[in-house]
């Protein structure tokens, strides 16, 4: 269709049965759906995390040492490491992207206020967790996180996630994905002191940083240095990884095309 | 431009399970036939007694299983009173958990009100139907209408709640673009219109009641529904045809990326327009010929029952599938057990048995807006009321 054509109809729409719910998705947006209070942890911090894909080799070692650390049940990752074949048209040339993936711990987290019983919650210190002894497991959460971190844990029937290692991290230690990345590409720190060498990194590359999906306005706090903006979104991308079944439809393994 | 293959990425399951299907399907019968058994038992409107005793049925039955599919969609169940424990003013789903109590026990006391003058006058019955009767209706003082006008009015306030609650609490959900529109919550009612219409179509033929009135009504109901539906598409197609990003962008993407996902979008547009058509046509149809076409309806019943089964399905399953930051689309069979098929299926098994029980031991034949047992004479109150409302040939037996 030819785009002023559509982009009048659009308007159309827009101006007569539209107007009529405008009112009602405000609502929704506000009041309800709002963030609540903050609560527990240190008011004075604001941890984040810079990922230096310069340094990603995609080894998965975060992947296998959070497994380890936090025991998540196969198959289901806190944090994993998503890999591309990107191809130049033009040359043919062929280079793997690396995507480090785990939660963002959003300044605007869409996880939190959608729990019905306030068990996810986000800490003053900006880390987002959940009381798993409060946990209804509605996965409410799991489908409103934008960025696939959330997953119902199969041994404890409640959402899970990346809690940045709080636990390490009260005990002075460096999370189990940042301990183990053999480049060095995870850096975690205190947002707040300007000392940080996360602090330092994010006045050096101010400009050069990129989040995943900043149009959903969540504001993450993962930010990727090194970051091609095609994969700040969901990639345009062929799947390869077909599942391969057997006759009762119980998945065997993969199968890879190309 | 480049071209790109993801190489490694995880499965990410699905989180909300056939049970919410269940759900979202059984509370919306629900709140439809209470509006559909409304105009009878709050509003006194005599014409449309028969329907509202159907649909007053269906009500109650859809209202009792609704709860039973929504706990079994959390992974935790025995944990349900945390909702009253911690309840919250941020989340939909709290505030829908507020709600919903409320609202049931709205549709029980309605219905109680509604079949107690029936109940009264059964107190002689033989057997367990008199037991139930003596045990349910609760003395002989008469029911007074204004009281059940009263409830029936608070009740369809929450149900306005109700609807109100289920569609936000997916249409909230960036995360994934398809919910994400405001013509979700209104286009999750008119379907619910539609399937309500559908059932009473078909209750009306299976229960032996072969009323043409409800028939007549309940095809207009279908039709304006049907219209109302049509017009809620359109209008969320024409307002996100210009996006970039949004619900009509993220279906566009899913329609050219996916077979099974034109072959959806293709079955539910053909069926949609060809039950608006066949309604169409057996309400145009002159009146010496609508008893006979009329008799067939409830074939049209089960046409109106899975379009708003599918909808719910593709809306709450089917987009669960879409991957949201990784290429393509997850796969998800449905499970044989609990989570999956015997799930679905035990839902529908149970809330036959709900209409049977009611079926075999109370006179929800007789429901009226209130009044004493002296006003109805068991056996020939349906038959009685139903001559001396209609306009048309009934055909009862």
């Amino acid at each position: 269709m030819d785009p002023i054509r559509r982009s009048l109809l659009g308007q159309l729409a827009r101006l007569s049965a539209g107007a009529a719910l405008v009112p009602l998705s405000s609502v929704a947006n506000a009041g309800i759906n709002q963030q609540p209070p903050r609560r527990e942890g240190d008011p004075t911090k604001r941890y984040g995390m810079l990922i230096d894909l310069r340094q990603c080799i995609g080894c998965q070692a975060c992947t296998v040492s959070c497994h380890i650390e936090n025991a998540a049940p196969l198959g289901s990752f806190r944090t994993t490491v998503a890999q591309y074949e990107v191809e130049h048209q033009e040359t043919g040339e062929v280079a793997t992207f690396m995507l480090p993936r785990l939660c963002n711990h959003c300044e605007n987290p869409p996880c939190v206020p959608v729990c019905p019983v306030e068990a996810t919650f986000q800490r003053q210190d900006g880390i987002v967790v959940v009381d798993s002894d409060r946990c209804v497991g509605c996965a409410y959460c799991v489908n409103a996180c934008p960025y696939d971190a959330r997953f119902i844990n199969e041994r404890t029937q409640t959402a899970d996630k990346c809690t940045f290692c709080a636990h390490r991290l009260e005990a002075g230690l460096l999370p189990a994905c940042v301990e183990s990345c053999v480049g060095g590409a995870r850096i975690i720190g205190d947002m707040r002191d300007p000392a940080s060498q996360i602090s330092r990194m994010i006045s050096e590359h101010g400009d050069e940083l990129m989040v995943l999906q900043p149009e959903k306005h969540t504001m993450p706090q993962v930010f990727y240095l090194g970051m091609d903006e095609r994969f700040v979104t969901r990639p345009h991308a062929e799947p390869v990884a077909l599942e391969v079944l057997d006759p009762h439809g119980k998945e065997m393994g993969y199968e890879f095309h190309h | 431009m480049n071209s790109t293959i993801e190489l490694l990425a995880p499965r990410y399951d699905i989180a909300w399970y056939p049970w919410a299907v269940q759900y979202f399907f059984m509370i919306a019968l629900s709140y439809a036939t209470l509006w559909l058994a409304a105009p009878a038992l709050v509003f006194g409107k005599q014409k449309w007694l028969p329907t509202a005793r159907l649909a007053l049925l269906a009500c109650l039955a859809t209202t009792l299983l609704a709860p039973v599919a929504l706990l079994a969609d959390l992974h935790q169940p025995l944990r349900f009173w945390h909702f009253y424990a911690y309840a919250n003013t941020h989340s939909w789903m709290s505030v829908g958990s507020l709600i919903l109590p409320l609202y049931v026990v709205g549709v029980i006391v309605l219905t109680w009100l509604a079949w107690r003058p029936a109940l009264q006058a059964n107190r002689q019955a033989p057997g367990i139907a008199g037991f139930i009767s003596r045990w349910l209706s609760l003395g002989d003082s008469p029911t007074p209408p204004v009281l059940l006008v009263l409830v029936g009015l608070s009740t369809l306030v929450f149900s306005t709640g109700i609807m109100l609650y289920t569609g936000a609490e997916v249409a909230i959900v960036k995360a994934r673009p398809l919910w994400n529109t405001v013509w979700l919550p209104p286009m999750f009612v008119a379907t619910g219109f539609i399937a309500a219409a559908g059932l009473i179509l078909l209750l009306n033929r299976v229960m032996g009641e072969r009323c043409t009135v409800v028939s007549g009504q309940m095809l207009k109901v279908m039709l304006g529904a049907c219209l109302v539906a049509g017009l809620v598409a359109g209008s969320w197609f024409l307002d996100g045809i210009n996006a970039d990003v949004g619900s009509v962008a993220a279906a566009m993407e899913s329609v050219r990326g996916s077979a099974e996902w034109r072959s959806t979008a293709l079955w539910g547009g053909l069926t949609g327009v060809a039950l608006f058509g066949a309604v169409l046509y057996l309400l145009t149809r002159p009146a010496p010929r609508r008893p006979a076409l009329y008799a067939w309806a409830w074939l049209l019943g089960l046409v109106a029952l899975h379009v708003g089964w599918m909808f719910r399905w593709v809306v709450l399953m089917d987009v669960q599938t879409v991957a949201r930051h990784s290429a393509g689309f997850h796969h998800y069979g449905i499970p044989a057990g609990s989570s999956g098929i015997l799930g679905i299926v035990g839902t529908f098994g149970l809330w036959l048995a709900v209409i049977l029980l009611i079926d075999l031991f109370v006179p929800w034949r007789q429901a009226r807006q209130g009044g004493s047992a002296t006003d109805v004479s068991p056996g020939h109150a349906v038959t009685q009321n139903a001559a001396n409302t209609t306009e048309g040939v009934s055909s009862h037996g």
